[in-house]
């Protein structure tokens, strides 16, 4: 066949029948969510119609679900098996052929999970507990040769609408999350699915990589590799089972989990409606946001950043809710110039979270530059996370291919906002600007501090002490190769904790010795933990004294994702490199002096305290 | 060769969202069994004799009226080459049944169906719906897998057995019905005995068709 005289092509050909199937299968699921997103709508209808009230003069009096009076002698009601409420005999659904019933809620709750596939989702968990339901194997296939290629190829998928729902599936990561077994036959299929990946689109990524290089511009090639890791986070955090991190306190009020007992959840729907439920904007897709992986990749386009945005600011410390009131914007640039073209629409972030997650966004106003959205969009915070967060307000344009245009952005440090003082909750005006050139760096002063501690080991002991310490005098190299260093890892604080104010983090240390070589290490993942505690050690053997001090060692802390493959960066501090030496400042920081301390004084523990940026 | 992946069939019905509810539905086993043959003589009653290996993964969605109910097929069909295996089997886990494939005029695809149906409990769910199908059976002369073996090996994986051919269109409706038919009844089981609590107690075999009562609203 063909396939011998040339390969390349047929692999080509190959990737592309494989992504039209998965785009086809794409639209058919996209299809299936909308349905099954009404399907829950109206269950969530009828329950909250039958909300019964917990006061108790209700409670033995009155049918469950439509609140009429049941009498003392005639129509008193029966419990229904499924909820323990007792209904009337109007709210009863028969079970074909049977004299078994069910009250309406509880019928259209088995309805509903027939109808949604819930069932089998619900079995699929039994074997496969690590499993999101609507992690299809074509999104992650979809997605992984989109986050490989880097090109954006699927026409941009429109902002959601601000109103849109949790969807139940997040509140079934969660219960899943709380399964302790990690399925290690997942992460390996995963991964082998990628690799197959890889290899069909690797001869596309060989012919096309300089169209690429052009198409991307030399700004995103300067700092593809850093900004990569970041799309990955916010990719990886949609689909795998992180998701429920930020949904924890919303989940919490959330009257829509199907499996609990429907009693629990009407006491829930009968107080204040959660408001967060309905406008919270999370709105939940099997499919990556490709938008926001462009965006976040820095692939977009830059208007000439004009005009104003109104928007207030609230905090319901009851609720731990913050509510961005995105009123209206004036005079924005056109975010297409030529055609005098706009269609903006508002996203917001609470840095350092990038996180789709952490992600919402206004509906699209079509054709204008003051565009009025009279929306709000809400994040579940706990107060305490408040003070670490900026929030980030930016407005793009909707362009019909798959370019987003930026057109400015306002970020608020929350630590200073006053929540109580009821004068900034009042709608303001901002003036937009134009993107920071690197946001970390100028108004993000650090990551966190690492605690660690360090020790120099030489193997012969306090004998060869006074040798060792020679070796460190200048132009005493002579080479002992035994040496180890030590490293302790203690813990960490002010991290960029995720919004339920938890993290899975883990240590990567990295000792580049001069000749480049690499000696690598890594932490076991402390779970759950804002401030984690890994008491770790790091032992990085066979190193000399003189080869250390021209050596650098790099401390990552990470967010550990579900999958292992797309961890979140959280901070990093650097240790005795080169350059640093070269630049002379960085010298008289402090862990620079505390790093030579454990140079110069070899086994002997030395803690320091590491600003992670 | 992308000619079997020809995406122009079941796009109106793929976009419809009239349906009670979606299956979905793997078909595998070995290369040339007949999986992409037998998809399209269900899908779009259409045959072609001619071979056109598939690539990766292809499906087709088709809508049927089964026990009152709209249900909408998302078929799966896979390649059975090797190479493909990767991708094939990260499907394995959303499919709610499976239709296991083998050529009757080929030994070896035959002897291949432990493997997948290994394949299958490996990477699939616990309750996952089976049929043994073999196909080709309208190549009688050519017969090397007799209808006994097939229906003892069925009998042994626990699988149910059709044999079945999509050039002469048979046994092709059936095969797919029947494992609709058992899928619901899964439904129902794991509906009604899993979770008693929410969904009422134990209701027995009356319950194994979906056919809902007319729906009786409150009165008020």
């Amino acid at each position: 066949m063909a396939r011998d005289v040339n390969l390349n092509s047929l692999q080509e050909l190959e990737r592309e029948v494989i992504l039209q199937v998965l785009y086809r299968d794409q639209a058919v699921q996209n299809i299936e969510e909308e349905r099954i997103r009404k399907l829950k709508t109206h269950l969530q209808h009828l329950r909250w119609k039958g909300a019964k009230s917990v006061s108790p003069e209700y409670k033995e009096k009155s049918c469950a679900r439509c609140q009429r009076e049941l009498g003392l002698l005639l129509n008193r009601g029966a419990v229904c098996k499924g909820c323990s409420h007792r209904v009337c005999s109007e709210c009863r659904v028969f079970l074909r052929k049977t004299s078994a019933w069910k009250c309406t809620v509880c019928f259209e709750d088995r309805n509903v999970k027939i109808k949604t596939g819930d069932w089998f989702f619900e079995e699929r968990a039994k074997k496969f507990p690590a499993e999101g339901k609507h992690g299809t194997a074509g999104a992650k296939l979809l997605q992984s040769y989109q986050e490989l290629s880097k090109i954006s190829v699927v026409p941009p998928t429109p902002p959601p609408l601000s109103e849109s729902q949790c969807s139940s599936s997040s509140n079934r990561l969660q219960e899943l999350g709380q399964f302790k077994g990690f399925n290690k036959s997942v992460e390996n299929l995963f991964l082998s699915v990628t690799t197959h990946m890889k290899k069909l689109s690797k001869s596309q990524n060989d012919m096309t990589s300089d169209k690429q290089l052009r198409a991307t511009g030399p700004r995103q090639c300067a700092s593809r590799t850093e900004r990569r890791s970041q799309s990955d986070t916010a990719i990886n955090v949609t689909t795998r089972a992180s998701m429920p991190d930020i949904l924890k306190p919303l989940n919490q009020e959330s009257p829509k989990r199907l499996t609990s007992p429907v009693l629990k959840q009407e006491d829930l729907s009968s107080k204040p409606t959660p408001s967060a439920l309905f406008s919270g904007g999370l709105r939940h897709a099997s499919l990556i946001s490709i938008n926001s992986t462009c965006t976040e990749m820095g692939n977009f386009d830059n208007a000439n950043v004009t005009g104003e945005i109104e928007f207030a600011l609230r905090y319901c410390f009851q609720t731990c809710s913050l509510e961005i009131c995105i009123k209206a914007c004036k005079n924005l640039a056109y975010g297409e110039e030529k055609k005098k073209k706009c269609n903006p629409y508002v996203k917001t972030y609470l840095l350092p979270d990038r996180s789709s997650q952490g992600k919402r966004k206004t509906g699209v106003q079509k054709n204008t530059v003051d565009p009025t959205f009279q929306e709000t969009l809400k994040y579940q915070v706990e107060p305490s996370q408040l003070g670490t967060r900026w929030l980030q307000v930016s407005v793009w344009h909707l362009g019909t291919l798959t370019r987003r245009v930026f057109l400015g952005e306002v970020t608020i440090p929350l630590a200073t906002w006053d929540f109580e003082d009821s004068t900034t909750q009042c709608f303001c005006w901002y003036p937009l600007r134009a993107k920071a050139e690197k946001l970390e760096d100028s108004i993000l002063p650090s990551n966190g501090e690492l605690a660690v501690r360090a020790k120099l080991v030489f193997p012969a002991g306090p004998r060869k002490l006074q040798e060792a310490q020679e070796a460190f005098l200048p132009g005493t190299d002579r080479p002992s190769p035994n040496g180890q260093l030590c490293f302790v890892v203690l813990g960490a604080k002010n991290l960029p904790v995720r919004s339920d104010g938890t993290l899975n983090s883990f240590v990567k240390g990295c000792l580049t010795l001069p000749d480049q070589h690499k000696l690598k290490l890594k932490s076991p993942v402390a779970k759950k933990q804002a401030c984690p505690q890994w008491k770790h050690s790091f032992v990085f053997n066979g190193v000399s004294p003189s080869q250390l001090r021209q050596s650098s060692l790099e401390l990552t802390v990470w967010d550990q994702a579900i999958f292992g493959v797309n961890d979140r960066l959280l901070g990093e501090a650097r240790l005795g490199s080169k350059e640093d030496g070269a630049a002379g400042e960085d010298s008289g920081s402090p862990s620079e002096r505390q790093w030579q301390k454990v140079l110069s004084s070899p086994n002997l523990w030395t803690d320091m305290t590491l600003i992670l940026h | 060769m992308a000619s079997a992946t020809d995406s122009r069939y079941g796009q109106k019905e793929s976009s419809d969202q009239n349906f009670d509810y979606m299956f979905k539905i793997l078909i595998i086993g070995n290369s040339s069994v007949g999986k992409t043959s037998f998809l399209f003589r269900y899908a779009d009653d259409s045959f072609t004799p001619a071979f056109v290996s598939t690539v990766g993964i292809d499906f087709k969605v088709k809508t049927i009226y089964r026990n009152d109910k709209r249900i909408k097929l998302q078929i799966w069909d896979t390649a059975g080459q090797e190479r493909y295996r990767t991708i094939t089997t990260a499907y394995y886990r959303g499919a709610m049944g499976f239709i296991l494939m083998y050529d009757i005029t080929n030994e070896e695809s035959f002897n291949a169906v432990q493997d997948w149906s290994t394949q299958i409990k490996t990477y699939s769910w616990d309750n996952a719906q089976v049929l043994l199908v073999g196909n080709k059976c309208d190549m009688e002369d050519e017969r090397v897998v007799s209808s006994e073996r097939g229906r003892q090996l069925a009998d042994h994986l626990g699988f149910e057995f059709f044999e079945a051919s999509a050039k002469d269109n048979i046994n092709v409706k059936q095969t797919f019905e029947r494992l609709v038919d058992v899928i619901c009844e899964k439904m129902s089981e794991s509906l009604d005995t899993a979770d008693p609590a929410v969904t009422g107690a134990k209701q027995g075999p009356q319950l194994t068709d979906q056919q809902a009562p007319p729906h009786q609203d409150c009165a008020c």
